[in-house]
């Protein structure tokens, strides 16, 4: 069991598709490896993407209109299915980054040390 | 917003799957060939590259299943695919398909059919707008004394008392008074020929208070009460009837008791009027000339409209919005004593208080009390008849399930869960119900037509949603206990087991072929207690039937007249004597008399007379006395024997002394200690007494089931006031052929005239136990179709079982068993299913007949005889159930049981 997978953290459940989103804003349209990839380096693989999660996840966000996709070919000329950000995408991305900074934000003035006792 | 537009996605994706499947498959495949590039171009070796492609994307197929459960609706897709599954299956098996459909057809129909009868009588609200407005207004210490009333006691209430009450209107939006014209139907004439109808006359707000619809003109205003205007207004279904629907009947003429009606509207469809089962055909307004009297009584001082201590107005009330039933008494009370007593003089303080009660315009009035015990009875009973229907599906699902355990442990093999395989059993089992529903409630259309043919009620039982949503309920109770059943022995499947299972090794345990018997038990049980109350019942009715009457029925035509175009109660006499006098003489009449009660009717007059100028003293249960205004030949016409003295006669006539004739009971109970003839009964003064001239021997007067009262048969003549009379006639031959002749007679003295309701004396009696002979046929019914479907059940489970021992069988035999003994080894195992379902039974059956008490006549709840039938009836059905099974078992051949496997 001494993995170095074993290290990783797995991706939170819920913070997968605002990472995709944010990927495919930074990235431009992109596959499903690629975005599981890219998530994987800009976390530092610190974090594993399991890439069968991936699918459904992109699915969903599909369903929702958030992304489309349409079947492109990739560098080395490898026929592949392309995701891009709709425009309600970008909305949505916006919305979640901004309560996601909240998030942190309030997280972080519990978790600093605190002013008040000292 | 979002997740709907998700939902309509995934909806969509139930189409074009082949499509979205590649396309998946391309984009799984894409997915490896990217990551094994980049993998290569690390250095890996093909193979390996590959490897660990597959295995970061977590496996290829569990992907794609993952991803499938995100793109359609797997609930939606399974639940399809089991459905095409069962139907497919359900198709295959045509015969067990056709026997489970029809089998809960016939258990849900039952139900629908006995269910709407429920409905109707006891549960079902008036077709009108807020119907739970509607109340009766009741007495129940009826009227009071003194009063003049009209033998129905605790629903009639006098003209002051309606009027104070409708002013009340904090109680009620609405008062209505409504009054039949006659006890029974009324002459009516359209065109030529005179007929008969249900006419009520109706306060002005009768049909705005009730908030009727009209299919044609108006109702009737208060200024057409006021006026007591001569207009009517037809039902629906006697415009159907009568008219053929015809749309130019406003203004047409209709006359009533020879008076003539302008038809101004025509009422909407499924409005009855409020009469307790009886369907009104027509409405005019209060009346108050004498021939238009309320109940048709002769219109004597002290019963016309308009005297106030005439108590003949039937009442319904509409409760004014937010009122309460005590808050409406509450405020009705004080109007209604004052109104109570006016013409009454001031009350005895010793006599009972006038009491007013409201009572909910549900279900039919005045026929809840009656049908109510009945009612829940056989909805036991039917409900019964499911619970065996259902048994009965259920082992045959259970049966056939067993013989699909090799199918169960392939698809447990094959990754189902017990989740799938329980939805599977449940779709199979909906689409058995849903069909044996929807055949039930055709079943159940037709049979409630029949019930309400059968109850001789004329409001029908029609199937309103109360009744489907009970079909519904009572299907998916099925449904699920269907699906249930079987799946005991589905999930119970090791899926190792699949190669290994034949035949013989699938033998079903013990444990699983005892369930199947105690079913059976359970069934032969509930029907020998259904059994038992068919007998029950069966004997009643047959008491009925054959029960003396104290008369001779055969040969007796009975008929009612009313005089039209009379007025005082000497020209009524006249007119009968006339008619009695036409009638002698028609061919084939023997004799002809007269009575103001018909017999078995119901109906009797009932009052405590003086004996000797001595009223006597005591409970009415003792004291009371029924009587009949008769006309003469009346002992000699019924043929009722004549004890003492003699009948009435002609020479009994208005002028002459006044004499009655009196029964045995009467004589036993009040003239015992002397010779009865001379003694006089009637009123106190001397004047009022009439002489006994005659003692008839008991017969029956109301119905077939009443006890001997105190009668007395007055003259109708030397009455003070005469009533309109029924006739009856005796002949040699058949009664019903006289009508003809009959109607001529009266067509030639009054063309308004019409004959009613002409039957035989006997169909009358008969009439007068209609209701329990319709629960003794259907409780037959229900007892032989449970027997039949015990022994479908019985014979089902022994072919069976034989069937799954025919080796076992050849092996004993061919070790020299001899083939009474197979024969015993089935015959066993029948006789111990019967004997524990018999052990089981009998003490129900005990206490259920003694539920049915109060629907028995003559017959105690244990009656010996009923019981050894039923027990009989059970071991038959036991007996042709086994007989086959046990035949097929005898002759096993052993060579070809033992090669069978």
């Amino acid at each position: 069991m001494g993995d170095k997978a074993a290290d990783k953290r797995d991706v939170w459940q819920g913070t997968l598709a605002l990472m995709v989103l944010k990927t495919l804003q930074a990235m431009g349209p992109l596959h499903g490896y690629g975005i599981a990839r890219r998530i994987e380096q800009t976390s530092g693989d610190l974090l594993a993407v399991n890439y069968g999660t991936l699918y459904p996840a992109l699915l969903k966000l599909e369903q929702e209109g958030y992304i489309s996709s349409e079947w492109g070919f990739s560098d080395n000329n490898r026929k592949a299915k392309y995701y891009k950000l709709t425009r309600a995408g970008r909305k949505q991305l916006n919305k979640e980054e901004r309560e996601w900074e909240q998030t942190t934000a309030i997280l972080a003035r519990f978790l600093a040390p605190g002013e008040e006792r000292s | 917003m979002r997740r709907l537009r998700a939902w309509f996605s995934r909806l969509g994706a139930l189409y074009g799957k082949q499509r979205r499947e590649r396309e998946l498959a391309d984009e799984m495949d894409s997915h490896i060939q990217l990551h094994m590039g980049d993998n290569l171009r690390a250095g890996m070796s093909p193979a390996q590259a590959r490897r660990e492609a597959v295995m970061k994307l977590g496996g290829v197929e569990q992907t794609k299943e993952n991803y499938r459960e995100r793109r359609g609706l797997p609930i939606l897709e399974t639940t399809l695919q089991d459905c095409r599954y069962a139907l497919r299956l359900l198709r295959k098996n045509p015969g067990f398909t056709l026997v489970a459909a029809l089998t809960l057809a016939l258990g849900i129909g039952g139900n629908t059919a006995v269910f709407s009868v429920m409905n109707s009588v006891l549960l079902r609200n008036l077709p009108l707008p807020h119907p739970e407005q509607l109340m009766f207004l009741r007495l129940p210490n009826e009227q009071p004394r003194g009063a003049s009333n009209t033998g129905d006691g605790d629903t009639s209430f006098s003209e002051p008392v309606f009027e104070a009450l409708r002013k009340e209107h904090a109680a009620f939006s609405d008062l209505i008074a409504y009054v039949p014209l006659a006890i029974g139907k009324t002459a009516v004439r359209i065109g030529e020929d005179p007929e008969e109808a249900e006419a009520d006359m109706v306060s002005g707000n009768f049909f705005s208070g009730l908030g009727t619809a009209f299919a044609r003109g108006r109702g009737f205003t208060l200024a057409d009460e006021a006026a007591h205007a001569p207009l009517a207004v037809l039902s629906y279904s006697f415009w159907t009837g009568r008219f053929a629907r015809n749309p130019a009947i406003l203004g047409q003429t209709i006359y009533v008791k020879g008076l003539p009606f302008t038809v101004i509207g025509v009422t909407a469809e499924g409005f009855y009027g409020v009469e307790p089962g009886i369907s009104t055909d027509l409405w005019i307004p209060l009346q108050n000339r004498p021939e238009l009297n309320a109940w048709g009584n002769p219109a004597s001082g002290s019963t016309l409209y308009g005297t106030p201590t005439w108590w003949c107005m039937r009442l319904i009330g509409r409760l004014a919005a937010e009122v309460t039933v005590p808050q409406a008494l509450a405020t009705l009370d004080p109007a209604f004593q004052s109104a109570a007593l006016i013409g009454l003089g001031t009350p005895d303080p010793k006599s009972r208080k006038n009491i007013l009660a409201l009572a909910p315009a549900k279900g039919i009035q005045g026929l809840r009390d009656q049908y109510d015990q009945p009612i829940k009875i056989l909805m036991a009973m039917v409900g019964l008849v499911l619970v065996i229907a259902c048994a009965n599906v259920a082992m045959l699902l259970v049966a056939r399930n067993s013989a699909r355990q090799r199918e169960f442990s392939l698809r447990v093999a094959l990754g189902a869960g017990p989740g799938r395989l329980l939805r599977q059993l449940l779709a199979e089992s909906f689409l058995l119900v849903t069909t044996g529903a929807a055949l039930g409630w055709m079943f159940a259309i037709s049979a409630s037509r029949a019930l309400a043919a059968w109850s001789s009620l004329e409001v029908p039982f029609s199937l309103d949603s109360n009744v489907l949503l009970f079909t519904l309920v009572i299907s998916f109770a099925c449904a699920v206990v269907f699906g249930l059943a079987p799946l005991h022995s589905a999930v119970n499947v090791q899926a190792g087991s699949v190669v290994k299972t034949s035949n013989a090794s699938a033998q079903r345990t013990k444990k699983s072929s005892w369930a199947g018997k105690m079913v059976v038990a359970v069934q032969m049980a509930l029907c020998l207690i259904l059994l038992v109350g068919a007998g029950l019942l069966v004997r009643s009715l047959r008491n009925y039937e054959t029960l003396p009457l104290g008369l001779r029925t055969n040969g007796l035509l009975v008929f009612g007249t009313s005089p039209l175009a009379t007025h005082s109660d000497d020209e009524k006499a006249r007119f009968y004597q006339n008619l009695l006098d036409r009638l002698r003489v028609v061919p084939g009449v023997e004799s002809a008399t007269l009575l103001s009660n018909r017999l078995g009717s119901g109906w009797s007059d009932n009052n405590v007379f003086a004996i000797d100028g001595v009223v006597p003293t005591g409970n009415f249960a003792d004291i009371g006395m029924r009587s009949n205004d008769v006309g003469p030949d009346y002992l000699h016409t019924l043929g009722i024997p004549i004890l003492r003295g003699r009948d009435i006669l002609d020479s009994d006539s208005r002028t002459a002394p006044k004499v009655v004739v009196v029964n045995e009971t009467f004589v036993k109970r009040f003239l015992s200690k002397s010779d009865p003839l001379g003694h006089t009964a009637g009123g106190v003064k001397p004047e009022q007494r009439f002489t006994i001239v005659g003692v008839a021997a008991d017969s029956k007067y109301t119905s077939v089931e009443e006890k001997p009262r105190p009668m007395l048969y007055f003259p109708f003549w030397q009455r003070s006031s005469v009533s309109d009379m029924q006739v009856e006639l005796r002949t040699a031959g058949n009664p019903e052929a006289l009508i003809p002749s009959v109607r001529a007679v009266l067509h030639d003295l009054d063309t308004n005239l019409p004959m009613q309701k002409p039957m035989t004396q006997r169909a009358q009696f008969d009439e007068s136990f209609s209701q329990p002979r319709l629960f003794a046929r259907l409780s037959m019914f229900f007892g032989l179709i449970a027997a039949l479907l015990v022994a479908t059940g019985l014979y089902g489970t022994l072919a069976y079982r034989v069937n799954r021992r025919t080796s076992e069988i050849g092996v004993r035999m061919a070790l020299g068993a001899q083939r009474t003994a197979v024969l015993w080894m089935v015959l066993r195992e029948s006789l111990l299913v019967s004997v524990a379902g018999v052990a089981v039974g009998v003490p129900l059956a005990i206490a259920g007949a003694q539920l049915m008490r109060s629907m028995l006549f003559g017959v105690i709840p244990g009656d010996s005889l009923s019981f050894v039938g039923a027990l009989l009836g059970v071991t038959l059905v036991a007996l042709i159930a086994s007989a086959i099974p046990a035949r097929r078992a005898m002759r096993v051949d052993p060579m070809v049981a033992l090669r069978y496997e």
